[in-house]
């Protein structure tokens, strides 16, 4: 019996299981993702290590940019955990006669073997080995045992000697650094291609790291960015002057078809035409209307109310831009709202309608005292979703201004990662925007569900 | 004075004509029930009364004023909705008061109204309560509390118990007239169910495809119809209808049924010999012809084929000449099917109907 009951209620979850893979891979997973972008610096720190070998154990970790001391290099095998700038050398496996006379077979640095022979594929087949040059310089070169400076040596060659080369290693150069402001700090092995090299390696910086953490850097720099509050004013600018303007006019747009006048069905489709148009194309159409040899200058230069051309998208007109984008995504977006509240103002049934007329209500009587009161769940999703799009609003913007002149939190999110190629700090904007967008969201439905608490106590 | 008087009223929806021509005059206080099947234009006439959608032609005073063209805030007149149409956002107060509100009755006043109107209908500690948790019986009470609060001369009433459940209904029909009939409003009342027609209306209006048929006191309705459609629209089970050949000789009619004949009441004797052709159709109610278990005089022998106690009666069909007929009959009347009964039909039970216009003959 309770099996029974528990596989009944098994049902349903699994009904809904593939929409909860769905939620996880197409919309969990990007929103976590582009959080973490915002808010986790993936390469932070650079762990030192006490052998150059990324297997030995760390002997600290330090943040990205860090100046640095260089003490000693060495190559080692490389590691395969991606790209990077490398510093590279090539080791050879030489044999030959050494010194002694006795036949020497070992590793030599690419430093100290000139190639003389090389076959079709550019393989080295044979060469010789470098002199040093200067008075108090080795005349012999060693041979090692293992392609690494640090391992054994199995034989030393006299200079110019003649060697065979049988095999080669490509190797990565490793660093043993210390940070550079703080000598008494451990001194560890790192690398090439997590640090940056000058001074004929003497010094040189951390490049990136390896090790993740937690950071407001990227945030901060968002606020910081001279266009964040620009960005952030005109977004909210535009919203306080669309929004009230949208509803409105939607309501009386909806109320002239569900007033089943004649030709009613006709508005509808009018009204709801501009819904078909992409965003940048109403922005488009805009600029087509206010450009300098557009329509509005072309009409009120035939009218002879302006004796030549008016510029209503420069610098120095910010507010026309600003009305001219408010004018556009009234033109663009309202039907939106339209068609949201015409479906509300159509799940009030005739016979409620009927009865408030039947008992003395005039038009606006029934506008104020029925229609609207039971509209206000519509009116509710209309108002989340116009302000949710209105702090989204980017390809109009766009349009009217280039994006320079007048900026929106959206287009600063397209321009850091675009022009300014900082994924980081754009996903910082686009974290701003969904909290933002949340934040409104929940105002509505609290301060809608307030209200009905209140009248229902 | 609330006299309702409706001339030649037509309307129309397109092609098809709801309400043809219809005249009808509701005496001040009068309760008269429209009563018909769905689609047969009752409810069309009573929004027409209420102004909610116009006639098409024609004319409709109240009170002697004109209100044809008045729109139905003007007319001073309250309507009970068919689905109640309680407005769901306000309280039961705001509801009930909202035809006075509107109507700019001063404060005091509304809420003496709305207190009296909730008392009468048993809602007052509902008053501030919302719509939306209540049940169908209780908004029914809002809804007529909300017509009666108006005080209109006129109140009409669209089906107003027909969303409630078949207890509710009973309940409510009893609770209805009795508030009705201390209210001063001359009132209109559509339904479909003929026993709440048969037991509130003052007058009943049987309509049938946007025409009415009859429009009488409720007995008269029921005993005489008018014509073979309300015969047959009024009572449960519906009027027997039987085909006969009328048998005229020099001072004599009679009509035979089968093998036997039946002698007219005197009086309309004389129409049926006047009828033009030789058929007319004799009516009778189930409870009105007598059942005998011997032959007797003007008995007719019939063979039982059903019989169905309902507990009140017995309610029988029988096989006459080819005919399937409907008797009542009285619960210690024992009888199986198969069973040979005699039924004698009473000549003034009888109602004849001219197959020609399916209209009953009336003596005068």
């Amino acid at each position: 019996m309770r099996a029974r009951t528990w596989r009944r209620h098994l049902v349903p979850y699994l009904l809904i299981a593939p929409a909860i893979v769905y939620l996880a891979l197409f919309f969990a997973y990007p929103m976590y993702e582009g959080l973490v972008l915002a808010i986790y610096d993936d390469d932070a720190l650079l762990p030192l290590r006490s052998e150059p070998t990324s297997d030995a154990a760390e002997v600290a970790e330090i943040p990205q940019g860090t100046g640095l001391q260089i003490l000693d290099r060495q190559s080692r095998a490389m590691i395969d955990d991606g790209g990077g700038d490398l510093l590279t050398e090539q080791w050879f496996r030489v044999s030959g006669a050494g010194d002694t006379g006795a036949a020497v077979d070992g590793w030599v640095s690419e430093a100290r073997i000139r190639v003389r022979e090389e076959d079709a594929a550019g393989n080295p087949l044979a060469g010789t080995v470098r002199p040093r040059l200067g008075q108090s310089a080795d005349p012999l070169t060693d041979v090692h045992a293992e392609p690494n400076d640090r391992s054994g040596v199995v034989g030393r060659l006299e200079q110019r000697a003649p060697v065979a080369i049988t095999e080669v290693a490509l190797l990565e150069v490793w660093f043993l650094v210390q940070p550079a402001d703080d000598p008494g700090a451990a001194a560890g092995w790192a690398p090439s291609r997590y640090l940056q090299v000058f001074d004929d390696g003497e010094s040189g910086r951390v490049h990136r790291g390896t090790a993740g953490e937690f950071t407001t850097a990227f945030i901060e720099r968002m606020v910081d960015d001279r266009f964040f509050g620009p960005a952030l004013r005109t977004t909210l600018l535009i919203m306080a002057l669309l929004i009230p303007l949208q509803l409105v006019l939607a309501l009386v747009m909806a109320l002239v078809i569900h007033a089943r006048i004649r030709f009613s069905s006709g508005f509808l489709y009018v009204f709801a035409l501009p819904i078909g148009m992409s965003d940048l194309a109403v922005g488009i159409l805009f600029f087509s209307i206010f450009t300098g040899n557009g329509l509005l200058n072309s009409i009120l230069d035939g009218l002879g109310i302006i004796d030549g051309p008016f510029a209503f998208l420069t610098a120095e007109t910010t507010n026309w831009i600003i009305f001219a984008i408010v004018l556009a995504e009234l033109w663009r977006a309202t039907s939106i709202v339209m068609v949201i509240l015409v479906a509300g103002l159509q799940a009030i049934p005739d016979e409620t309608l009927e009865a408030a007329e039947l008992f003395g209500a005039g038009y606006w009587q029934r506008v104020r005292h029925i229609m609207l009161p039971l509209l206000r769940p519509s009116i509710q999703v209309a108002l989340i979703l116009r302000t949710i799009l209105a702090f989204q609003v980017f390809a109009v913007v766009i349009a009217l201004s280039g994006g320079d002149v007048v900026t929106v939190l959206a287009n600063e999110s397209f321009r850091q990662y675009v022009d300014l190629r900082n994924d980081n700090v754009a996903s910082a904007y686009a974290l701003f925007i969904l909290l933002l967008s949340i934040a409104s969201a929940v105002f509505y439905l609290r301060s809608v569900r307030a209200e009905s608490e209140v009248r229902a106590s | 004075m609330a006299e309702i008087r409706l001339e030649q009223v037509t309307k129309r929806f397109g092609d098809k004509v709801a309400v043809h021509d219809t005249s009808l005059t509701i005496a001040d206080r009068e309760f008269l029930v429209l009563l018909g099947p769905s689609g047969c234009g009752k409810t069309t006439l009573l929004r027409a009364i209420a102004g909610l959608g116009m006639a098409d032609s024609g004319r409709i005073t109240i009170g002697g004023r004109d209100v044809t063209y008045l729109p139905p805030g003007q007319r001073q007149i309250s309507m009970v909705f068919q689905s109640y149409a309680i407005f769901p956002h306000m309280t039961v107060r705001d509801n009930i008061g909202f035809g006075l509100q509107m109507n700019k009755v001063d404060k005091a006043e509304i809420s003496r109204r709305v207190g009296s109107a909730a008392e009468l209908l048993h809602i007052e500690d509902l008053l501030d309560r919302r719509p939306s948790a209540m049940s169908g019986g209780q908004r029914q009470r809002v809804a007529v509390a909300r017509a009666l609060a108006m005080e209109a001369k006129v109140l009409l009433m669209d089906e107003p118990l027909s969303n409630l459940d078949a207890l509710l209904r009973l309940e409510m029909r009893a609770e209805l007239k009795r508030l009705l009939a201390d209210v001063d409003a001359t009132t209109v009342y559509v339904t479909h169910d003929q026993i709440e027609a048969l037991s509130m209306g003052d007058r009943v209006a049987v309509m049938r495809d946007g025409e009415i048929q009859q429009c009488d006191a409720p007995n008269t309705v029921y005993e005489s119809p008018s014509n073979r459609f309300v015969g047959s629209f009024i009572g449960n089970p519906p009027m027997n209808f039987l085909d006969g050949a009328i048998l005229r000789s020099d001072d004599d009619v009679v009509v035979a049924v089968g093998h036997h004949e039946f002698s007219p009441a005197s009086g309309v004797r004389p129409l049926i010999r006047d009828l033009s052709g030789n058929r007319v159709t004799l009516g009778i109610r189930a409870e009105n012809m007598e059942t005998l278990t011997a032959p007797g005089p003007d008995t007719v022998p019939v063979r039982v084929d059903v019989v169905e106690p309902l507990g009140a009666q017995n309610l029988l069909t029988v096989q006459v000449a080819g005919h399937r007929l409907k008797v009542s009959t009285h619960p210690t009347l024992r009888v199986a099917a198969d069973d040979e009964l005699h039924i004698r039909f009473p000549a003034d039970q009888i109602r004849w109907i001219d197959p020609a216009t399916d209209k009953v003959l009336h003596t005068r």
